[in-house]
Order: C-alpha cells, then structure tokens, then sequence
C-alpha cells in the first residue's frame, strides 16, 4: 500500500523524522518496504534569475548564461535560444542529478566554464499538464515568483515522500490514508484530524429508486446523484497525490472515486444516470448465461451465484468488480449517480476468480469493506464535488443496510490476557492501549469491557485484545521463559526417519552427493524414457495452474529426474558424480483423481564416470539391504529405460524394492549423453516396512576354518547364482562361506565360456575338520556341478 | 682348571665386544656357538670333569657356570643392541610421501539443505520435540480451513496456492500437519515437522518448491514468553551464543497474537552488513499464539490448552548460513556446487 506522507499529514501530525516513524510502524506491526523521496530523482536543482546573457566567443550557438540563485552567481553555458535575461528558470548545479537520468558535472563548453546546465522540462520529466510552460521546446521558463535556489521539487510538486507499507490480511481498514493516519495518530501519540465531510445540496431531488435484492451479499447500499456535471480536470493536489500513489488522472469524477478509495478506503463507482432506464438500480443475483460487456471491452456471461447492479432492463455492473462499457462518465455525461457500498468479500473474490476479472475496486473489497467506510466515503466524495463545482449535489442519500451500526461489545478478563502473553500488563495500560486505538473500553473488577468499532471486525476474543495490547505495549516487554507449566517429552526421530539418516550417512561413505530436485515435472519424462503406454507411471496427477508445462505433473518415478541431473553435470564438463535423492512419489488412487493420493518415499541413485560400471551401483544397493538386515535376490527386471542385459530387480520376501543398472544408451542420448550412466529406484518405504534391527548372539567357532578354492569352466550363460546355488546344496552344513573371487575369460578358454574361481570356507562347531572330510565335500560339489551345469574343473 | 675357564671367558667377552663382530648378529652367534655350543669351549669344559676330583667337580661347575651365564648375558644385550640398531636403520631408511593423496573413494555430503534440517531438528529433539511428517498433496480443509483459512479468505493471498482440483492442492505449509496432530494426539504436543512446500513463485529468492519446517507445542499454560524463550534457545544454538531474538507483531491466520521473529544479525553481530540489509536483525521465522479456533477446530478445548507454533524456511536460512546469493542455486545440484559442503 503506497501512502504519501503529505496526503497522510491531512489527518495526523506527524511530529518526529521518516525514519523514526517508519520505525514506530514496524514495530506496531507495520512493515514499511520502500520509503520513496520524490526528491531523490532531482537532486541540486534550484530556482535561479538569468542576470546577463553573453555570446559565447567561439560558438555561435551557444550563450554564457549568468545565474543567481540566491547565495551566489554562477556561470552556466546554454545552447537553448529561448531564455532571456530576468527569466526565472531551473538551474542544475554542479553535482545535481535529473529525473532524466542525467548527472551534471561542471567543465568546459569550447573553452568556457559552464558550472551546470539549465534545465528543459522533458529534462525534469515535468509535462505540460504538470506545469504550465513546461512542454515548451527550450529550456522550462518558470511562471510564478520563487525566492532564489528555491529546490526545483518545490516548485514541480515532486517533494513529497512515499511510504510503501505492508497492510496484514486482517488489517483491511489500514488499506486507505486514513486508516494508517488512526495508527500513526495512536503509535505518535497525535490527535487524529477527521476527514472534511461538508457540502451544501442542491434543490434537486435524488430520484434514484434503489432495491437491494440480496442484502446477504450486499449488506449495505449507499446512493447519491449529482446533477449538471461538470467534467473537468481535478485540481492539481489531487492529481499530484493520485499520481504519488500510481494512478493516473483522468477527470474530476473519476478521480474523485479514486481519490475517496485511496483516502478512505471505500470503493466508489460512478455511473451516468443516462444510462439507468427508469432511474432504477436494482442490486441482484445475474440471471444464469445473462452477458455483460466491461469497460475493458469484453464480453462476459455471468452464472447466478454473481452479483450485479441493474436497472430494469440490463446488468450496468458487476458488484465490485467493473463497470459496463456504456455504463462509465463521458464527456458528454450531464447526471451521475454515486454508488457506496459493501459487498461482501467472499462473492467478489468469487466472482472475480471466476471471471478473471480485476480492478482496484475488487482488491479492495476481496480484502474486506467494513460497514462504517460507506457513509464516510460517500460524503467525502460529495464534499470533494462540492468542493471542486464539479456538479449540482442532489438532496438525500439512499443508504440501505440490513446490519447493525453499533460497535461489537467484548468482555474479557484482563487476567486472560496476561495468561495468553506470559507477563504482567498492568491493568490501566491495558484500558490506555485499547482507548487509543479508539476501542472504547472500562475496566470492573479485572473485567475489560471493550466497545470495538465497526472498521475492527478483526477483533473478536482475548487473543485478538492481547495482540493489541501488546504490540503498542511493546514486544520488549516480553521475556524468555521455557515451558515451565508443561509437561516433560521425550523427543526424536521415528525408526524410519532415523533409517532415512543412517542411509544418508552410508550414502555419504560410498561418496555420494545429495540433490534435491522439483517434484513435479515434464509429461514429456515418458516419452524420453520410453514409458508404455498402459504404464501406471502415467497416470499422473496434474496441476491445475503449473508454472509451465514442464512442471506440470507430480513424478512417479524418480528416475528421470536423476537421469536429467546426470545429463546437466556431464553437459557442464563434470568428469564423474555419484547422486542420490530422497524424495516422494504420487500415484493417485484413481483418476480423475478424488482423494489424496499415495506418497511413496524413494531413495534414487545416479552414478557416472570412467571408474564406474553396474557393480559400483550394486554394491551400494548390497550395502543398503544389508543395513535393512533382509536377504535379496537379483532378477531381470523389465524397466524399459535400462539396458536389459545391465540391470536388475531387487527382490526381498517377492517383492520388488529396487530397480537398478545401466541406462539404455539410446535413451541417453535423448538427453545428450554418450557415457554409460547407472541410475536405481529403491523403494523406501517397502525397505523400512521389513526393516529387521533384530540381533542374536552366535557362539565364536572354536574350531580353525579351512578354506579351498576351485576353478571350474562353464558356458557364458551359467551365473553366479547357479553355481553357487549348486555348490551351497553339496557343500554340507559346514560350509561357512562361499564367494565367486574371480571370472577368467581368455587364452586357454574356449570362446563362449568362462572360468569361475570359487572360495569355499568350511567351520565346524564341534571339531576340527579332516582333509578327507573336506575333499569328500568337494568331489561331491564337482561332481555335481559337472552334472548340474555341465561344468568342468579346471 | 679355574685359569683356564678364565681364559676362555675372557677370549668370550673380547671377542663379543670385538669392533669387527660388533655389528654383526650372526658373528654373534658364531660366537654363541663357539663357546656355547654342542662343542663348544666351555661346554668342553664341563665334558672333561668327568676326570675331575669329585670334591672339585661341584667348584668347577659353579665356575663354568657363572662364565655361561656371563658370556650368555653379553651376547644377549648384544644381540637387543643390534636388533634395535638394526630395526632403527630399516625405519630410517624406509618412508612414503605422507602430503600424497590417499587412495580412498572420497565422502560425499548431504545437500546444504539437509545440512541446516538436521541441525535445526537436533535442536529441537534435544529440547523434546518430537519429528513428524506429513502428505505434500494436501485437502483444502487442513491446508487452509483447519487453520482459519476459510474458502474465499483475503489471507488466501497470502499464499499463492498450486490446485490439483477443487479440494486437493499442493501444501503451501508445513502448517497441516499441526492440525492433523492435533486432530489425532492430545496435549502435551511438542512436535516439529520438516517438509517439502509448493508455492508458485520463482525467482533469486523464490522457488516453486522449498522447504520448511513447522513447530508445535500445545499445553496447558503456555505462553507468549515461552515462545520467546524457545526460539531464543534455538537461535542462539543456530548461530551463537550472542545471538538475540526480537519479535515484531504480524499475523497469520491460525496464530493470534502473531509474531515475526528477528535475529540478530550472525555476520556483523547486529552492526549492521549486506546480509542483513544494513539492519542488524534478520527475519528467520514467523510464530504465534495457537489461535484458539484453530484448537476447537481440532477438538482441543482453548479454555485449558494453549500453544505456540512457528515456522522457518529451510532455504532462506542456508542461503544466510552459507552465503548462497541466488535460492535457484540449491535446486542446480551442480556437482562442483554440492562438494562444497561434503
């Protein structure tokens, strides 16, 4: 909210500097963003007198100007032809900086010392409208008589300061001068000045027949007529402050709305009577599918639940919100009605939402009108017609409301109100504070007995009271004190949140960065990664308003994100990177979707780089699983991003918890990748479902373990798994361990096979083992393995 | 006899102490051997006693004895010296380049967000907070008329809200879950819920998703001083001990009275600097006074319980504990970027 300082010193004093009351505004809850000095624009520019007037020596077009200015005589060479000697005009001095954007320095014109630059308007950004003379080509003669060095702001109006304030949704009756004026008046202490209301009627009559249909929605209908207009320029102060606070003159009676809604908070409309047939203004529901087209020029069909103000045979405007195109002041307008009144917020908030239509009228009302601002507008905009002989103010005020007019009673124990803040306010202050916000109030046996005003709808209980209460009382009052009433707990993580940190933290020990990255995405994710078409990754939530179509759905993979974070850091040169990420996915339930959907916690992997292939990522998968404490088997999955010979499904108890291997290359490409990428999905919340903490103690084997090693040859196709499920089964119970060491393809193996190193442990709780015993076992075990997987020993 | 083992003692010692044998284990057990040995010298002697007076034989034992003992004692610390000798040549002459990198997979690092999370969680599990977490995809009731949202609401311009449907949006707070908990537990409620939030703003200080965390306490008694005295803990544990907590009144539907909470500024110690504008203070969170509709929304009586809650952004605050200029930065993941903080 942009409020100018000499606007606001019409209804306060204000007795301290800016900076001193944009501080008292902070603290009582105010924030002040900007404090804008007009006068910054133009800095060192006076009023001087042309006192001589030379030809320059060795430039026919240029003349050495002598200035006063008051204190002194300088010298300014000028180029202009149209200053002559006595003419008052703006003299830039050295150092001065123009609203241009110009910075005038002193120095030499052909040899002759020039000590500033006399100033055009369009120098100034002064327009003719602003200042008579100002549009002239030349340098901007001024019309009336300064004192010399007199700061040019003065003398364009450009002097005033603007204070941006930050107005709280539940403030709505500071959004105006006035409003702010009641704080500044109570936080400085200052009588508060009321706004000028007096004007004298005319003989004529208020013709007006007004009937309000839903006073639900409208609770208060104010309605005035002026007739014999007289459409016209508003004076200068009014269209300087319209313009100090952004908008922009247009005629009196317009600005004279605008004026009334920055001032006083109320919105106004004005419409020419012409168009009202039959003097009758009816304030109704829209019938459904009725069309209206707006002063923007649009068309639009309004459905039952919108208000609007109609005469008898058409909708002139939409309650709040906009004028019809026919409806609004023209030249020609000769009668006007005036229209005040209190919509409620909710309808015009939804009525505007809806049509996407909004003004300054609407924001003001979406924000909330109180019931007391449509009498007090309406009057002070009467007075500035009266003021300004814009027209012939008819006799009368249509003012219909269905509401209570009288201040909201609230008692309250003063004792409730210490308990809320956790001090001792004395009582007095208590009754002090709340009368100078004007909140009427005595105080009977540690009872408050408040008499809340109309614009203070905010007010309701003894929180809203402590509030006031304490921010002119002062937050300083208030001291540190640490729950010495409540009641001890204990604090913590869940085992699944502690899970998320320990994975975070072995992560971190395999070397791996953690990213974040949106959680909604492209839908073009599918195609890239090749997702089917009947894949349930598709049904996908979707925004209704995404900042654009690559954030518009919530992802159900993680997957691509990953892949799109590799493709960024191997774009950008990055040689190797090992990622990972914590993040939900959203599978909806059904879709259309009606219900919340199903989060999922997943945990995703990206590795990349020269040293990296599909055992890097497996074995920080093997680390992950084995921290959960369950046993895994690895399968090939069909996930139609990775490559399906370079990949694996993680199954624990039949169910799938991770996906990982190597990104298609083809895929990768799509994204500009030539390296082999490693990306993995794990599903972490399945993972915390079986997680298993549980610890037994085993006895320590007292009996030395003995170890052997076998080489056997076996086809290309035979895995791992094979030959240890085989070995494991012929081993005998006191197989310990068993692990493959070493996989030999080459010279003295046929092509299509491989060599196979297994490490057999063998450890017996109860003695110690025989060779005999030991190669029994392992004739057995080659035995079979020959048998099962026509393997051959080596 | 007795002359004679004298002899051979001292031809023992000279020789064990003999420069040219000195600096060598295995003259030394020559030596050993020589005199010790199976044939050796001394032993020798004790193999000729048998023509020995048997009256003497117990004398000359004792004799050979001792000389054993002696030559034994001496090739012993012989034999020390020169293993250590030996030992502190082979360390001398053995060493690596301990300035040369290891050959270890470097660690990683945790996003500079989690980084502020976890710190900003130890402290309030340390003060007996419990941690929760909620849906991101929100219902409009706990998102909004739960907290004193109320459909068509001005606070509603507050936040700017990313719709899924009518009833269904993305959380624009961590806010919710106060009232899910309150729904679901009954005092005393210390909690804080850390959380993804979805706003549509994008800028160098707004991102369309960032993150929060949400405090909550609901007992009996509790009041606009404990406020101040929690966050100023948790302010000074964040910053430093000198750190100070200024509260400024504001307002936020489902606190009343409303408060922003300032701290001092870390950098300039409140003197004033870029980071804090010049002010001295910085705006880190927003607080309150449960509002006692929100309790009676969630079937909490305000007429025993009261509470606070706050609210912090997690982002804003790694950008001022860290120095980050622009918010867009942390979404990046720029590996070069992320190592910093490993």
């Amino acid at each position: 909210m942009l409020i100018s300082v000499d606007w606001l010193k019409d209804y306060v004093d204000i007795n301290c500097s800016i900076d001193e009351l944009c501080a008292k505004l902070v603290s009582v809850g105010f924030e002040v963003e900007e404090v804008i000095r007009q006068a910054d624009n133009c800095k060192k520019c006076v009023v001087g007198r042309i006192e001589k007037l030379e030809p320059h020596p060795d430039a026919d077009k240029l003349q050495i100007c002598s200035i006063n200015i008051g204190s002194e005589i300088v010298q300014i060479v000028t180029g202009a032809t149209n200053v002559k000697v006595g003419d008052l005009v703006p003299a830039a001095l050295d150092g001065s900086d123009l609203p241009c954007g110009m910075h005038i320095k002193k120095g030499k014109l052909r040899g002759v010392a020039s000590n500033g630059m006399l100033c055009s308007g369009e120098e100034l950004k002064v327009t003719e409208d602003d200042y008579k003379g100002a549009g002239v080509y030349g340098i901007m003669i001024l019309n009336e008589n300064y004192p010399l060095g007199t700061d040019i702001n003065d003398v364009i109006g450009t002097n005033d300061i603007i204070l941006d304030i930050g107005v709280t949704a539940n403030r709505p009756d500071c959004n105006s001068v006035f409003g702010i004026a009641r704080e500044v008046a109570t936080v400085l202490n200052q009588p508060l000045k009321m706004p000028s209301l007096k004007y004298e009627e005319s003989t004529f009559e208020n013709t007006a027949n007004v009937v309000v249909e839903n006073a639900e929605l409208c609770p208060r209908y104010m309605l005035s007529m002026v007739k014999n207009v007289v459409i016209k320029p508003s004076p200068k102060y009014i269209q300087k402050r319209l313009k100090a606070v952004g908008l922009r003159p247009i005629n009196n009676i317009v600005d004279i709305t605008n004026y009334v809604l920055m001032e006083i908070g109320q919105p106004m409309h004005a419409f020419d009577l012409a168009n009202v047939a039959n003097g009758e203004i009816i304030v109704r529901n829209a019938v459904e599918g009725e069309k209206i087209t707006l002063l923007n020029g649009v068309t639009y069909t309004l459905t039952k639940d919108m208000l609007v103000i109609a005469d008898s045979e058409k909708p002139s405007v939409i309650a709040g919100i906009m004028g019809g195109s026919y409806s609004g002041i023209s030249e020609n307008t000769k009668d006007i009605i005036f229209e005040s009144a209190k919509f409620v917020r909710e309808s015009v908030r939804r009525t505007s939402r809806k049509l996407n239509v909004r003004s300054d009228s609407s924001a003001r009302y979406e924000r909330g009108i109180d019931l007391a601002s449509q009498e007090i507008g309406m009057k002070r905009a009467l007075q500035l017609i009266y003021e300004t002989k814009s027209g012939d103010i008819c006799k009368g005020i249509v003012n219909i409301c269905k509401e209570s007019l009288e201040p909201k009673q609230i008692f309250c124990n003063a004792s409730k109100i210490n308990e809320i803040l956790g001090i001792k306010v004395p009582e007095q202050d208590m009754v002090r504070i709340l009368n100078s916000l004007q909140i009427k109030t005595e105080i009977a046996n540690g009872v408050l007995n408040c008499s809340v005003p109309l614009y203070r709808d905010d007010i309701e209980n003894a929180n809203d009271l402590a509030e006031e209460i304490i921010r002119l009382y002062g937050y300083d009052h208030i001291t540190c004190t640490l729950m010495d009433s409540g009641k001890q707990t204990i604090g913590g993580k869940s085992i699944e949140l502690q899970n998320v940190d320990n994975i975070k933290n072995l992560l971190i020990g395999e070397g791996m960065n953690e990213v974040y990255s949106y959680s909604f995405t492209t839908p073009k994710m599918f195609d890239l990664l090749e997702v089917p078409a009947d894949s349930k990754l598709r049904n996908v939530i979707k925004l209704l308003n995404p900042l654009g179509e690559d954030l518009s759905i919530m992802r159900t993979t993680l997957a691509g994100s990953m892949i799109e974070i590799m493709a960024k850091n191997i774009t950008r040169g990055n040689k190797n990177a090992r990622f990972f990420e914590f993040a939900n996915t959203y599978m909806p339930k059904a879709l259309p979707i009606s219900e919340q959907p199903v989060e999922t916690q997943k945990l995703a992997l990206g590795v990349y780089g020269e040293t990296e292939d599909f055992y890097t990522i497996k074995g920080i998968i093997e680390n992950i699983i084995a921290y959960f404490g369950v046993k895994a088997s690895y399968v090939r999955p069909d996930c139609c991003y990775l490559h399906p010979g370079i990949s694996a499904d993680v199954v624990v108890d039949g169910k799938v918890v991770a996906t990982f291997g190597e990104v298609r290359p083809d895929i990768a490409a799509k994204y500009d990748i030539k390296n082999k990428i490693y990306v993995s999905e794990i599903d972490f919340d399945l993972l915390n479902c079986l997680f298993d903490n549980s610890y037994e103690f085993k006895a320590i084997a007292k009996f030395p373990t003995v170890e052997r090693d076998l080489a056997v040859v076996v086809e290309e196709a035979v895995t791992a798994e094979q030959i240890i499920g085989v070995a494991t089964k012929y081993a005998g119970k006191t197989l310990s361990d068993i692990r493959i060491f070493d996989i030999y393809r080459g010279k003295g193996i046929e092509k299509g096979y491989k060599s196979v190193a297994i490490k057999f442990e063998f450890t017996s709780y109860e003695k110690t083992l025989t060779d005999e015993e030991i190669n029994n076992k392992m004739n057995k075990v080659i035995k079979m393995l020959d048998n099962e997987l026509n393997a051959k020993l080596r | 006899m007795e002359n004679r083992i004298k002899e051979i003692l001292n031809k023992a010692l000279s020789l064990i102490d003999d420069s040219e044998n000195l600096e060598n284990l295995e003259k030394i057990q020559q030596i050993r051997v020589q005199f010790l040995g199976k044939n050796g010298e001394l032993t020798n002697i004790l193999r000729s006693m048998k023509d020995i007076e048997p009256e003497l034989k117990p004398i000359i034992g004792k004799f050979v004895n001792q000389a054993r003992d002696v030559i034994t004692e001496r090739i012993e610390e012989r034999i020390a010296e020169l293993t250590a000798k030996n030992i502190a040549k082979k360390l001398n002459s053995e060493n690596v380049d301990i300035t040369l990198s290891s050959k270890r997979n470097p660690k990683g690092g945790l996003h500079p967000c989690s980084l502020v999370i976890n710190e900003i969680l130890n402290i309030f599990t340390a003060m007996g907070f419990q941690v929760k977490q909620g849906p991101e995809v929100e219902t409009d009731f706990f998102n909004f008329q739960a907290l004193n949202i109320p459909k068509d609401h001005p606070a509603r311009e507050m936040q700017d809200t990313f719709y899924i449907n009518d009833e269904l949006l993305l959380r624009t707070h961590t806010s919710p879950m106060q009232a899910r908990t309150m729904i679901k537990e009954k005092p005393p409620i210390r909690i804080v819920i850390p959380g993804k939030v979805y706003r549509p703003d994008d800028d160098a200080t707004h991102s369309p998703m960032f993150q929060q965390i949400e405090g909550l306490v609901v007992d009996k008694g509790i009041t606009m001083c404990d406020l101040k005295g929690i966050l100023d803990t948790f302010a000074k544990a964040l910053f430093n001990e000198n750190t100070k907590t200024r509260l400024r009144p504001s307002f936020f539907p489902f606190t009343e009275p409303s408060v922003e909470v300032d701290v001092s500024c870390a950098m300039c110690g409140g003197k004033g600097c870029r980071i804090c504008k010049g002010t001295g203070w910085i705006e880190i969170l927003g607080a309150g006074i449960v509002n006692p509709k929100v309790l009676d929304n969630c079937g909490i009586d305000s007429n025993i319980y009261s509470g606070f809650a706050f609210g912090l952004g997690i982002e804003r605050i790694a950008m001022i504990k860290y120095g980050i200029p622009d918010m867009r930065i942390l979404f990046d993941n720029d590996i070069r970027f992320l190592k910093q903080f490993n």
